[in-house]
């Protein structure tokens, strides 16, 4: 340090003219001189200021310079203060100077020579200066460290909250990739412990049909350093699956050595639903459009030659056979009509799925059907245990229900029972969460070889009554829905039962579903 | 039919159909007059009175709803059916008295026409 502090230096002797002549000679040292005029004074100051170097003459009456060293030396505050004795050159005081070897201890022989007293008082005086530096530079360094360490814990303590007040699932790896922490949100969602879930335990909340590939991408990041960006389903507590977008990023030390990595899964499950609800309602807002085109192209020169048949019907000017021609086209036609208003038809609504409740489109269509069923003595048995709330079109659904509804009453022409159901469930493949609508009817039932073909276009048990199309759009329909339809009939000691069941998702798909061709 | 004919005016862009329902309703015995833009319609009703429009909905510049709109606004007690080959009811038809798809045919045309001018069903048979 180039800053010059002056330190105190000690001059001891009981001679007043010695003193001063010391002064004199340390005077150019430009450091702080202390004169004591007796061992017991020098004590004194020894007590009540730090002192650098003491010099003192060897005898003085009352305490001499050994005795004074040797009470110096004793106390631990003073074992390394330097001292300088001064002294006629006796071989007895030499043996004991070098007794005192251990410490900083010098002496100069009489006849002074001031520039050696000068030059060995400098030297202890610089001494000290640089080891009061280095102890208080030793002293701030510890405060430091005291601090840092402080420091160090607040921001740990700062880090643990950050990461457990963020929306998302957190955790960290070491270099290899194993986890060694988690964040509490982790452990709220997934319902597991450390135990469970350090290392690569994280394994046993990963969907099966995604861990290989998660992992994969995973350890290809960690070979590269990379960051990782992935997405994938992860279990809750509950048992559900959802969403996440994963990422991590590795975390380096000074070298660029990859320490750790600290990743985060954010969940977008209904980020997703949006996106995919949005898709699904565009297409069908297209298909509807479409469809609206092909209806009108078609509806417009149908009307035109309806009339014309129409105006045919009666027309003085044909004989029985041109009449009878003319007739067979005009019910040809009817046919015609009635299946573009069958097929192009159930578009005809809002281009927007809405909210509705799948309860009350059944209570609809049963109250439709309510005379039928009366006529029929049929009795109705209701068990709704959800409103079931969805996205979708009110008429298109009700077509669904009425097609499905009237034909079990049409199975029941001597009566019977009808079960209408509404309850939350799963998709039996995808596991995904909607609705099922199961109705039961214990009318004549569907014959096995008619089972197969029920849901083919043109298909029909009801011989001149039925289009055959009913249950093949009513199964194009609940498509769009990515949804099924399915039916059993069963037949025991003579009595039926026909169950058909309608399930309706609510939740985005665990399973990339191939989503089915919609009803041209 | 009673001491006069119902006046029709029959509005369509298209010359084919708008002939043929011409036809069908002189069958059914009303007096028709045809105008194939709703330009044209206006400039009629202005110049005479009808006992009801029955108009195409999808027509190129005006729409059936655009001309019942200003059809209403000159004579608000003019009954006005619309027909069209498009599926939905379109937005706006409600100020239309009547809105009929051409899908239904000859017959259910026929009905709503008389259902209209409060004449009864039994006028379409012949």
């Amino acid at each position: 340090m180039s800053t010059h502090e002056p330190v105190n230096i000690l001059m001891v002797d009981d001679q007043p003219g010695k003193l001063l002549s010391y002064e004199a000679i340390l005077g150019p040292l430009r450091e702080k001189l202390v004169k004591a005029n007796s061992g017991r004074e020098a004590l004194e100051y020894l007590l009540k200021v730090d002192i650098a170097v003491v010099l003192m003459d060897v005898s003085m009456p009352d305490i001499d310079g050994f005795q004074l060293a040797d009470m110096i030396r004793e106390h631990p505050r003073f074992q390394k203060t330097a001292i300088i004795f001064i002294s006629a050159v006796h071989l007895s005081d030499l043996d004991r100077i070098k007794g005192y070897e251990r410490g900083a201890v010098d002496y100069i022989s009489v006849p002074v020579i001031p520039e050696l007293l000068r030059a060995k008082v400098s030297v202890f005086a610089e001494l000290y200066r640089k080891t009061q530096q280095l102890e208080r530079l030793n002293r701030e360094l510890e405060q430091r460290v005291t601090e840092r360490t402080e420091e160090l814990r607040e921001s740990e303590s700062q880090f643990r909250s950050l990461a457990n007040s963020i929306p998302q699932l957190a955790w960290m790896t070491h270099a290899d990739g194993s986890i060694f922490w988690y964040n509490q949100r982790w452990y709220d969602y997934t319902g597991t412990t450390l135990e469970e879930v350090k290392g690569w335990g994280w394994k046993i909340v990963h969907h099966p049909d995604y861990l290989d590939a998660a992992t994969r991408k995973f350890q290809l990041c960690l070979a590269t350093g990379e960051s990782w960006e992935d997405t994938f389903p992860l279990r809750g507590k509950d048992g559900n699956f959802r969403w996440f977008l994963s990422r991590a990023l590795p975390i380096r030390d000074v070298n660029g050595r990859i320490v750790r990595w600290f990743g985060t899964n954010t969940d977008i499950t209904e980020r997703k639903q949006a996106e995919e609800a949005l898709v699904k309602s565009e297409r069908l807002a297209a298909m509807g459009r479409l469809a609206g085109i092909i209806a009108h192209e078609i509806n417009n020169p149908l009307e035109a030659i309806s009339n014309a048949f129409y105006l045919l019907r009666d027309h003085p000017s044909l004989d029985e056979e041109a009449r009878y021609y003319s007739k067979l086209a005009e019910e040809e036609l009817g046919r015609v009509a009635h299946i573009t208003k069958q097929t192009l038809s159930f578009y005809r609504e809002s281009q927007r799925a809405i909210a509705l409740a799948l309860a009350e489109i059944l209570d609809n269509v049963i109250e439709l059907q309510s005379r039928n069923l009366h006529m029929h003595s049929v009795a109705l048995e209701k068990r709704f245990r959800t409103q079931g709330q969805i996205q979708g079109y009110p008429v298109e659904l009700k077509q669904v229900f009425l097609n499905i509804i009237g034909n079990a009453v049409q199975a029941m022409p001597n009566g019977g029972r009808l079960r209408i159901a509404l309850r939350e469930s799963s998709g039996r493949k995808s596991g995904r969460r909607g609705f099922r609508v199961s109705i039961c009817d214990t009318g004549v039932g569907i014959r096995p070889e008619h089972a197969k073909r029920l849901f083919e276009p043109f298909f029909s048990t009801k011989e001149a009554k039925g289009t055959g199309l009913g249950l093949w759009i009513s199964k194009g329909i609940i498509q769009k829905y990515e949804g099924t339809i399915r039916f059993r009939s069963l037949s025991l000691a003579g009595r039926n039962a026909t169950c058909f069941s309608v399930f309706i998702p609510t939740s985005a798909a665990t399973h990339p579903t191939e989503i089915a061709a919609m009803v041209a | 039919m009673g001491q006069h004919k119902a006046v029709i005016l029959c509005v369509d862009d298209e010359a084919n159909p708008l002939a043929l329902r011409k036809l069908v309703l002189q069958k059914a015995g009303y007096e028709v007059i045809t105008a194939n833009s709703a330009k044209e319609a206006l400039a009629l009703a202005a110049a005479r009175n009808f006992d009801l429009v029955l108009s195409d909905y999808l027509m190129p510049g005006t729409t059936g709803t655009e001309l019942a709109e200003q059809l209403k606004a000159e004579h608000p007690k003019l009954p006005i059916i619309l027909i069209s080959g498009v599926n939905e009811l379109p937005a706006g038809s409600t100020i239309a008295t009547a809105f009929v798809s051409k899908i239904e045919g000859p017959d259910a045309l026929c009905r709503e026409v008389a259902s209209v001018l409060n004449l009864p069903p039994e006028i379409c048979e012949n």
